[in-house]
């Protein structure tokens, strides 16, 4: 299983720095949490490694494939959803399943069997023939999540999974997530919901106005927060962006 | 508890809703499309209205000089604001109307007349304009008095504003919550609007009975064409004029009447929620038949697949099958008529039409498409793009290809033994395919270079509609380019002599070839351009 490697990293339009020489590492089998405000930079930088930007300057490589000079590689082994995935909502979830299991190259036998196994995990089996558009925003985002495993990647990209999801369907995905990190897989994770971070990654990053303003455990965040040693982590992340 | 607010109802109400859609419409970028498109439509309608002043000396079928002409304009405005409203295309509305304004207390029937009024002020805010430049030409032309031109204006805006309300009247009666009582009267408008669209062009051919016309003119299309035309030839307020004005608006106050009788707890139907940025849009019903397997098949069968099935599913086949029945109802109702074998000029604009018929639907792709999936796969997208635009232009071409044939087998047979017209004529069939073909490919190209994905979280709305003028502009200019030395080339084959001295099969032949090279040389071009802007574009 392969990890992430974010160096120098920085994206501007105009004279907006977006990103300012982020550098990160994301060990192989390492789920890490991204937090930080709106405007952050959080989704710019997933959106790089998946390769929807471009770097203005810095590297990122996916198992030691760099995402700007061997892109094709890099992105057979990345998982995406982003913050609000639209999908085909003229397709129904089985069709929209299957078409994108092909373009990710992924073979007829194997993909039926993957879809089946999905729909099942994500108790969607009866909304197979069902239109995508006629879902629900917790269904679509089940939808979503499927697609972006259908062809086993190494690493996971998870842009804010958890939004706009009702109490039951977060519950659902908080699981699913911890399962994937279990299983092996590489996950990066974006999210306003400091619980899940502070329970289930395994390091956390803060990042703030285009810079990693704190990385490491929750521990370790404490310290360098000079937090209490029971501080819980959005006190941490309160004091580290300065916002109280 | 009402804490002493007052709940308004009727006309302050719909006062209020066209005041706060009016600030939201008047931006930059709508007075640019403004001021553009009646750019294009005053001279669309000096190119035209010398073509129906020659059009309707020739066929002298009703008594006025150019009544005749005008009223055969009209059918074809009414059948294209009808071809949209079988589209299902509807009164737009914005995502915000649906959140804000249909979950306010306003009753729904004043949301309705509300959007029937804003969108007939914009049709005449659009409209006015080249209508009085068309009759003031008209009233010059006569030598009747300019002011002439003013109510003969307001005659026709009242027939445009009535197309609307009807074009509103068929998106409403196709809908499928319809009871059985409701859908007998679908039945009879469905049939109605039909007559009333088509039969002025019926007159065209040759030997149509006499009561047709007198049919016609109790029509929309031909009580304003004789208030309007007979008010510019210097005519005044006769009882007859007087008695057209009447009917004309008895015909506007039954189409609304039925649209208000339709739209009886049910109008939301008729509006249309023009999807914003990531808004992906709900679709009603559960589950459907799949279309879409997978199995044995190629990635690039099943991108094309997925077209196919995004476009059934999304309406736009109904829409382009109805378009493509009017246009082959035109061509063979042309064809009888004998015009094109009296103007080879008519000919081949007519052609150009034809060939011109698919390059609106391509601009929509791309906010059916949801490019974040394909750009985050390892996808050639390049190749991606070919597959959609093979996917679109298919069923194009198949419908396409008989209204050409339709068209152009008459001629062919009628010019056998005249060979340079013969082979321009024949030279000009595959070449309305080719211009139908470098229009898509146009169209694809200027939408993946300009055109707003649904995930589009960069721009403005505002900014994005200045880009859609721009769009609009180099699309057009660069399409009329594109397609010009095809055009070239009929009207080099059309001449008399060869301009290479080889027989007539080769050098139709050469012609024939050249006009095919190019045609894939510019698709290729335009096609990879595509591709490479969906790649290269940060904001999709």
């Amino acid at each position: 299983m392969g990890g992430i490697s974010i160096d120098k990293l920085t994206k501007t339009y105009g004279n907006l720095v977006a990103l300012d020489k982020v550098s990160l590492r994301v060990d192989a089998g390492e789920v890490v949490g991204l937090i930080g405000p709106n405007g952050a930079g959080k989704s710019t930088l997933m959106k790089i490694v998946v390769g929807i930007l471009r770097p203005t300057n810095g590297t990122v490589t996916v198992s030691g494939h760099d995402v700007v000079k061997e892109p094709e590689a890099a992105k057979e082994l990345i998982g995406y959803l982003p913050e609000n995935p639209s999908l085909y909502t003229a397709l129904t979830v089985s069709e929209f399943l299957k078409f994108v299991g092909k373009i990710r190259g992924v073979g007829d036998g194997e993909l039926d069997v993957k879809i089946s196994e999905s729909l099942n995990t994500f108790t969607l089996v009866d909304k197979a023939d069902s239109l995508v558009g006629s879902l629900s925003k917790g269904m679509k985002q089940k939808v979503a999540l499927i697609a972006a495993t259908l062809h086993d990647p190494e690493v996971l990209i998870l842009d804010e999974p958890l939004t706009a999801l009702d109490p039951k369907t977060q519950v659902f995905v908080n699981r699913w997530i911890i399962s994937q990190g279990k299983i092996g897989r590489t996950v990066l994770l974006s999210t306003h919901n400091l619980e899940i971070v502070q329970d289930y990654a395994s390091r956390i990053v803060i990042i703030d106005k285009g810079t990693v303003v704190a990385t490491g455990g929750l521990e370790t965040l404490r310290k360098l927060a000079d937090a209490k040693g029971d501080a819980r982590l959005d006190e941490v992340f309160l004091k580290l962006t300065e916002e109280i | 508890m009402d804490g002493g607010r007052t709940r308004l109802a009727g006309w302050p109400n719909i006062a209020v809703l066209m005041r706060y859609w009016l600030k939201g419409r008047i931006t930059r970028a709508a007075l640019l499309w403004l001021v553009f498109g009646e750019g294009f439509a005053i001279l669309f309608i000096a190119f035209g209205s010398q073509t129906f002043l020659a059009f309707s000396s020739k066929f002298g079928v009703t008594g006025g000089f150019s009544n005749f002409a005008l009223s055969l304009l009209l059918a074809f405005l009414l059948i294209g604001l009808l071809q949209s409203g079988f589209s299902g295309s509807g009164l737009p509305i914005t995502s915000a109307d649906v959140d804000y304004v249909f979950t306010s207390p306003v009753r729904p029937r004043d949301i309705f007349v509300a959007k029937v009024l804003i969108t007939s002020l914009a049709t005449i805010l659009f409209s006015f304009p080249p209508m009085m430049f068309l009759y003031i030409r008209l009233a010059v032309f006569y030598g009747a008095p300019v002011a002439a031109a003013v109510p003969a204006g307001l005659a026709t805006l009242l027939f445009l504003v009535l197309g609307l309300v009807l074009s509103a009247d068929v998106t409403l009666s196709l809908s499928s919550s319809l009871g059985p009582r409701l859908k007998v009267l679908r039945n009879v408008l469905i049939f109605s609007v039909a007559v009333i669209s088509i039969l002025p062009v019926i007159l065209l051919i040759p030997g149509t009975p006499p009561a047709l016309d007198v049919i016609t003119q109790i029509l929309p299309s031909g009580l304003t064409a004789d208030i309007s035309i007979s008010l510019v030839n210097g005519s005044q307020w006769t009882a007859g004029l007087i008695l057209d004005a009447i009917l004309l608006i008895a015909w506007f106050a039954a189409a609304l009447a039925l649209g208000f009788r339709m739209s009886r707890g049910h109008f939301y139907e008729v509006l249309q929620v023009v999807a914003g940025p990531g808004d992906s849009g709900a679709m009603s019903g559960g589950r459907v038949a799949p279309l879409l397997e997978t199995s044995g098949k190629s990635v690039w069968e099943i991108v094309r697949r997925k077209e196919v099935v995004v476009m059934r599913r999304t309406k736009e086949r109904r829409g382009l099958l109805i378009s493509s029945i009017f246009l082959s109802a035109f061509m063979v109702i042309y064809s009888l008529a004998g015009s094109f074998q009296s103007s080879p000029t008519s000919f081949l604009f007519i052609l150009f039409l034809i060939g011109s018929f698919g390059s609106g639907s391509a601009g929509g792709w791309l906010e059916k498409e949801r490019l974040w999936i394909m750009k985050t796969t390892s996808i050639d997208l390049r190749k991606y793009v070919r597959e959609v635009y093979r996917a679109r232009i298919t069923p194009l071409l198949l419908i396409l290809t008989p209204v050409t044939a339709a068209v152009g087998v008459p001629l062919v047979l009628g010019r056998l033994g005249q060979s340079g017209p013969l082979l321009g004529v024949v030279l000009a069939l595959p070449s309305a395919l080719e211009v139908a073909a470098i229009m898509m490919g146009g169209g694809i190209y200027f939408a993946s270079r300009y055109g707003q994905s649904a995930t589009d979280d960069i721009l403005t709305t505002q900014a994005q509609q200045l880009t859609d003028v721009k769009r609009f502009l180099y699309q057009t200019i660069v399409n009329l380019a594109l397609v010009s030395p095809v055009m070239g080339l009929v009207l080099l084959a059309a001449q008399p002599d060869p301009v290479v001295p080889v027989p007539l099969f080769v050098y139709g032949a050469i012609l024939l070839l050249a006009s095919l090279g190019y045609t894939y040389m510019v698709l290729k071009r335009l096609l990879d351009g595509a591709g490479d802007w969906i790649m290269r574009r940060e904001d999709l």
